[in-house]
């Protein structure tokens, strides 16, 4: 393990707050470039392999609050955070999308994202991808992953293999990539201190600059950072939300992006389950709008599953092993909040959903369970109070029919867009580069930067944004 | 890509909603070629029957029955000595009713009736034509209909046409050979007044527009459709499958408002600007509306237009293209031409 | 609200419920259940949890009171936001337990 404890007084040049997706990148290209790193990350260090994917032991030490987050609305949907070294890129499922070229020079045009060049970004992606081992599994699909390209291909809807950062020896065995198996020991080797179990509460700032931070160690002693610039990566909740716990103003958490998401359960007629991995398999025929993949389907999410009508539905669980869940993802036209209370040590987070995408999650609700169906699925058990079990077209249309989003259990593991990068001051938090609007040392370089929610797996764009604006503050310093 | 194989010209062709508009433009077409020998007409009363007899004296081999397929002996006369050499294309529905109930009458029993006759007397194919609404509308200005989707009927048109498609799909699964196709919103040449009405409030500026007209439509030339039709008669692949049929992609509703202020101003009419622009509300109140008086039977059909134009009615048809040889032949300049042409030589006042 | 323990607050509650709904879970996975649940809601963030517990409040003080549960289960049944969330994140919590650590329950909660 190259994570140490935290002391209450120390010093760097760049402070770097969180280890995930963003602030790993950030510290590896930042101590490669010869700058005295700090990074500090509010979990434990874990290694891969010591806890099980996607179990409740991995969501009491991995995640934030256990896994039990939610963003209040009507409905309210729940979302996870990592919050461990690594953050999100040591539990979530690994798959891998590069950023779409389109995407970024819209978002370019429409942020006003000054010396912006797709190219650089999607060469940054050629070198991530490198470094991950991002690639597609050499055994092939899995049973769950089978059922969807199935289904897909009898409709005729474009579908696929997902790669992933999984680096597979001459057995075919895989081992998972993740931030503690790459940036992180890549920031090590060059100099970087890591520290866990260390709270960033807030900033304390000096007019336009912040001058230390203010931490919280694991056995409640108070301490203090001092440096000469900070990155702030905590993800899209927690570094809108430091930011506001610290009195910086402006576009901060108030464009909370995510990929709405709605589930069902599929029973077919064989064992296909595989309690501890997800399937690869995604359908991208209605993309960037809709989306469906495989989710996680160990027996207690299979029972999840199946909870908001479990008077109906609750036989089945014991069908499990021939049970695997599934989803639908959309593009949201609905924002939410990141806000911070005064004494409140967690900020309040809400998300609204426009009629658009309650028509959407049902359409797109309808369309999985069609799939399910033509990939031979006995019967399709839809996550919402009411929902009534499918087994023909005709119920598929009753399905929809009484669907509503505000009974559904929709959730999110995508959350983008709260301090959104660019010159365009009526919306964006941070400039071109991530330097907070109205700060000189404060950066932003995490999820929070995405203009909008991508339509895909954010992870690559993450990092491809966040190696490049830590790539362009390090060459502003050796030029002075 | 070469043509699908089609089967030979069946010796009978029953075509039910003969008079109608789709009908009308359909039986023409079978009626100008000498090698379909027998054409039975199904036709709902006796002065449609009375036109039909006189404008095709003519032409041997012609007969048309007046019955309404709703009641379920039509459908027996109708099909009374069909056999295998007999093909049934079935295009009567009712769109705008009074009551609700007539949408399950006429096209979901009418249907059905339609179906089993067909089954008994053990014709060649049944050919059914649906409509986009047990599909509803799409979630998203940017989404299509693919080929396959699931149902959402929109409203009661929408649940009759579903239930009239799964009655279709029941018989198929029994055995007969059945082929289902779905236009969307129409336009041509035997319009009914509804679609007269379009184009004067076209020409007056008067179209609701909603928002800026950027939901999407597709639509169909009457004679794309009816080459559309009779390739789901006679391509043999076909059955068993449903197929959109529409023209080659769906356009902006802004887009269908200045294609058809076009061809009004070339075929010498003067048009006013669009003037009437109202907001995604309007067609949301409408919707509302619509859907209450619907829960208690009624059924109005201004109120339902303008709900529906609020939504994008979009649908794919490259499967069609590929299964069928399907080939939109005329676009929506060249067909609205056409269509006001022939509302001009019914003497119609546009 | 953060000095406050869930246990208390929640556990009479989560077990009642679980018990109702899994009648047949054993007692001693039921407890364990329980105190998992109560585990986690100590781990929610600051403003979920302040509502959480209290609403707990309410249910424990309604639990004390004969004819309490039953009053409410009606409650409960009420379209009202963010209280049946509280049900649903005791089932929740508890199911995915039940489930993960002995796979082969049956619906009612049986050792299968």
């Amino acid at each position: 393990m190259i994570a140490r404890p935290a002391d209450a007084a120390m010093d760097a040049e760049v402070l770097v707050i969180g280890s995930g997706a963003g602030g790993a990148t950030t510290a590896a290209v930042l101590a490669e470039a010869g700058i005295d790193v700090l990074v500090v990350e509010e979990g434990e260090w874990v290694e891969q392999g010591d806890t099980v994917p996607f179990s409740l032991d991995q969501m009491d030490r991995q995640y934030r609050a256990g896994g039990v987050t939610v963003a209040l609305g009507l409905p309210s949907v729940a979302y996870t955070e990592g919050r461990c070294a690594g953050g999100g890129t040591e539990v979530n499922s690994g798959l891998y999308w590069r950023p779409p070229g389109e995407l970024l020079a819209r978002w370019r045009e429409d942020f006003r994202i000054a010396d912006f060049d797709p190219a650089e970004l999607l060469s940054i992606a050629d070198e991530v991808e490198t470094v991950l081992h991002v690639g597609t599994d050499p055994a092939g699909p899995t049973a769950p992953s089978e059922a969807m390209r199935r289904g897909a291909d009898a409709l005729g809807w474009r579908n696929g293999e997902i790669p992933r950062w999984m680096r597979h020896d001459g057995s075919g065995a895989g081992q998972r990539q993740s931030m503690t198996r790459t940036y992180l020991p890549r920031a090590a080797a060059s100099g970087a201190r890591i520290v866990t179990g260390c709270r960033v509460d807030r900033l304390e700032l000096d007019g336009d600059r912040a001058v230390a931070a203010h931490t919280t160690l694991p056995d409640g002693r108070t301490g203090r950072i001092t440096f000469r610039d900070v990155f702030v990566c905590g993800g899209a909740i927690q570094s809108p939300a430091l930011l506001q716990r610290s009195g910086i103003r402006g576009n901060i958490g108030r464009s909370l992006a995510v990929h709405p998401t709605v589930k069902l359960a599929a029973r077919f007629a064989d064992p296909l389950n595989i309690p501890d991995d997800v399937p690869v398999h995604q359908v991208k025929e209605f993309a960037p709008h809709l989306s469906f993949g495989g989710s996680a389907s160990n027996p207690g999410l299979v029972a999840l599953s199946l909870l908001d009508e479990w008077n109906g539905f609750r036989d089945a669980v014991v069908d499990w092993p021939r049970i695997s869940v599934y989803y639908a993802a959309i593009t949201s036209q609905g924002r939410g909040r990141v806000f911070s209370v005064p004494r409140l040590r967690d900020p309040i987070v809400t998300y609204h959903l426009t009629a658009r995408d309650r028509a959407l999650l049902r359409s797109g609700l309808g369309r999985l369970a069609l799939l399910m169906l033509e990939a031979g699925a006995d019967t399709v058990f839809p996550s919402f109070r009411g929902a009534p079990a499918v087994r023909t077209r005709k119920h598929v249309a009753t399905m929809e029919r009484l669907f509503s989003a505000n009974r559904a259990s929709v959730m999110t593991v995508h959350l983008c867009s709260t301090v959104p990068i660019g010159e365009e001051a009526a919306r964006c938090g941070a400039d071109s580069f991530g330097r907070v609007h109205g700060a000189t040392n404060i950066h932003v370089n995490d999820a929070s930067l995405l203009p909008t929610a991508p339509g895909v797996n954010p992870q690559a764009t993450v990092m491809a944004f966040a190696i490049r604006n830590a790539r362009r503050f390090a060459a502003g310093e050796s030029h002075g | 890509m070469a043509d699908p194989a089609r089967r030979p010209l069946p010796s009978t062709t029953v075509v039910t909603g003969a008079a109608g508009w789709l009908g009308t433009s359909l039986v023409a077409r079978l009626a100008a070629d000498p090698a379909r020998a027998r054409l039975r007409l199904l036709v709902h009363t006796t002065a449609e029957a009375r036109a039909l007899a006189t404008r095709y004296a003519d032409r041997p081999g012609v007969e048309v029955l007046v019955g309404d397929i709703a009641k379920a002996d039509t459908a027996l006369r109708l099909l009374d000595g069909a056999g295998p050499d007999t093909d049934v294309i079935h295009t009567a529905g009712i769109i705008h009713p009074r009551r609700v109930r007539q949408f399950f009458e006429t096209n979901t029993a009418g249907t059905r009736h339609l179906a089993t006759a067909a089954a008994d007397r053990g014709v060649r194919r049944l050919v059914h034509v649906s409509s986009n609404s047990p599909f509803g509308t799409n979630p998203d200005r940017a989404d299509t209909f693919r080929n396959d989707e699931p149902y959402h009927p929109y409203l009661g048109y929408g649940r009759s046409k579903m239930e009239a498609e799964l009655a279709v799909t029941e018989a198929a699964a029994k055995g007969l050979d059945t082929v289902i196709v779905r236009p969307p919103w129409f336009y041509g040449p035997n319009q009914p007044p509804r679609q007269t009405t379009f184009f004067t409030m076209v020409r007056t500026g008067k179209f609701p527009v909603i928002g800026k007209g950027d939901q999407r439509r597709s639509m169909v030339f009457v004679e794309n459709l009816v080459d559309g039709v009779l390739a789901a008669e006679l391509v043999d692949a076909a059955r068993g499958k449903g197929y959109w049929i529409a023209d080659a992609e769906p356009y902006t509703v802004a887009e269908i408002v200045a294609t058809v202020g076009a061809a009004l101003r070339d075929e010498g009419l003067e048009v006013q600007p669009p003037s009437t622009s109202l907001p995604t509300l309007a067609a949301r109140v409408a919707e509302t509306a619509d859907r209450f008086l619907q829960g208690v039977g009624l059924y109005q059909q201004q109120l339902h237009v303008l709900g529906e134009m609020g939504h994008t009615i979009a649908c794919d048809i490259s499967v069609a293209r590929r299964e069928l040889g399907y080939e939109p032949r005329v676009d929506l300049y060249d067909g609205m031409r056409a269509s006001i042409r022939w509302c001009l030589d019914q003497g119609l006042t546009l | 609200m953060q000095q406050v323990r869930a246990l208390p607050v929640v556990g009479g509650f989560a077990d009642r419920l679980l018990a109702e709904d899994l009648p047949d879970l054993p007692h001693q996975r039921r407890a364990e259940v329980v105190g998992f649940v109560a585990r986690r809601v100590d781990g929610l963030p600051s403003f979920t949890r302040f509502g959480v517990l209290l609403i707990g409040v309410v249910f424990r003080a309604l639990l004390a009171v004969p004819g309490g549960w039953g009053l409410g289960r009606v409650v409960l049944r009420l379209p009202l936001p963010f209280v049946a969330e509280y049900p649903r994140l005791v089932r929740s919590l508890g199911y995915a337990y039940v489930w993960e650590h002995w796979p082969s329950t049956t619906p009612t909660g049986g050792a299968a």
